[in-house]
């Protein structure tokens, strides 16, 4: 399994000098399986460049999205495969008492948000509630869990042979609650990442940011070391950055993040903060982390 | 790990931060839950309790009716709630461990989700009060 991080910033696009290294689009991986296959995992503006890095290829691909705020579906109307005849996509989702998947997104993808509307799409689409069981896409098991963020949201788990992949970008795990006192089965989230290859998590607050964030779906550094080191995961990434994050402002908080992680008893290069534009082949959970390319 | 439905952890955690006596159950009416005003009713912490079988939890508490009997296990508002699906009150006395009653209104409600039924609430009042301070 392969991972490419195509946006990793949370909440709203911030492009622009200071943002450079660690990005300006919003949330976007692309997983590549063994047999080939392709997965994008939401949908944030990063999603452009993984549709125009995917040229005329492939013919059938999925989308995972955690959910529906506008970081993380505002590139579907700029994902190029979708105005291609030929190409098959399918759009996974959490379900919702309120409307449809395909209405919940139309209401994005309409008249006045939007010039073209989802029944306009070239493509062929189709829109899917994601199952409460694990289900096949090519040679992965996937599995979707709510987790706690505000509105229906799902975090994912995606197992290829022996390596699986964590996804929950936008996560408030300690929402009045302890996470370091829980047992582990009362820990939003866990049941997904647990001893995965790669955990790509929320870690959008500072500590000193998160008091004035409480509730807002989303984890300071402290929570997201704690669920970490619970979670047990090979190799974590810190996803779904402040837009208020300069580059210069990521760097002080990677250092705090590595030192933090070494004083937790985490292993060297186990927890790190996402970069646009990385890519990582995940290798059969071994002792060996993730190794990033 | 099996890990519990969000829904249950964030009840939890809301039932954590509550004053008032507040007992969850799970889709199969097992206690997993209940606070430390639940905990001052009962005279017993749930971290010392652990959680209780669906057909335990009755007998360890009461709950009883007007004349002392036991009431039915279901008839409690808490397993009308989770085997029915929808909500449920009721007054009776629970015996505290040592041995104390206490007269109690109790409203149950289920955890309905877009996957069917995860549980249930019951938040209990001292009968004939207007809040749900612990008896």
């Amino acid at each position: 399994m392969k991972v490419k991080l195509w946006g990793t910033r949370g909440s709203i696009p911030s492009p622009g000098p200071e943002t450079i290294r660690y990005g300006g689009n919003t949330s976007c991986v692309g997983v590549t399986l063994s047999d080939g296959s392709m997965l994008a995992l939401d949908a944030g503006t990063g999603i452009r460049s993984l549709g125009l890095a995917l040229a005329a290829e492939p013919a059938r691909l999925h989308i995972l999205l955690t959910h529906l705020h506008l970081d993380h579906i505002q590139g579907l109307v700029f994902f190029a495969p979708a105005f291609r005849a030929q190409t098959e996509i399918v759009i996974w989702g959490p379900a919702s008492p309120e409307a449809s998947l395909r209405d919940r997104i139309a209401r994005y993808v309409s008249a006045p948000l939007s010039p073209v509307e989802v029944r306009e799409l070239p493509c062929d689409v189709s829109f899917r509630h994601c199952p409460e069981a694990e289900w096949e896409i090519g040679p992965a098991r996937i599995r979707a869990a709510s987790v706690a963020h505000r509105g229906p949201t799902l975090g994912y788990r995606i197992d290829d042979g022996d390596s699986s992949l964590a996804y929950i970008p936008d996560h408030e795990p300690a929402l009045g609650a302890d996470i370091d006192a829980l047992e582990e089965d009362w820990i939003s989230g866990l049941g997904l990442a647990r001893n995965a290859s790669l955990l790509i998590h929320d870690g959008q607050y500072t500590d000193a940011e998160y008091p004035d964030h409480i509730g807002w779906g989303h984890s300071s550094l402290s929570h997201a070391i704690s669920f970490a080191r619970r979670a047990g995961a090979d190799r974590t990434l810190l996803f779904h950055h402040d837009p208020m994050h300069t580059d210069a402002q990521l760097d002080a908080l990677g250092l705090a993040v590595r030192e933090r992680w070494a004083e937790a008893g985490g292993a060297a290069g186990g927890m790190e903060l996402a970069e646009e534009g990385a890519e990582y082949e995940l290798p059969a959970r071994a002792a060996s982390a993730a190794s990033a390319t | 790990m099996t890990q519990k439905p969000l829904e249950l952890i964030l009840a939890r955690n809301l039932m954590s931060a509550l004053s008032t006596p507040a007992f969850l159950v799970d889709e199969g009416g097992v206690l997993v839950f209940y606070n430390e005003a639940a905990g001052i009713l009962l005279g017993k912490r749930f971290e010392e309790l652990g959680t209780v079988g669906a057909d335990e939890w009755g007998s360890l508490f009461g709950p009883f009716d007007e004349s002392g009997e036991p009431i039915p296990y279901d008839e409690l508002p808490l397993v009308v709630a989770v085997r029915n699906g929808r909500p449920a009150h009721a007054d009776f006395e629970i015996s505290s461990v040592d041995g104390t009653r206490h007269r109690v209104e109790a409203s149950a409600f289920p955890i309905l989700t877009a996957h069917g039924s995860q549980g249930a609430i019951a938040v209990f009042w001292p009968a004939g009060s207007s809040n749900g301070a612990a008896a």
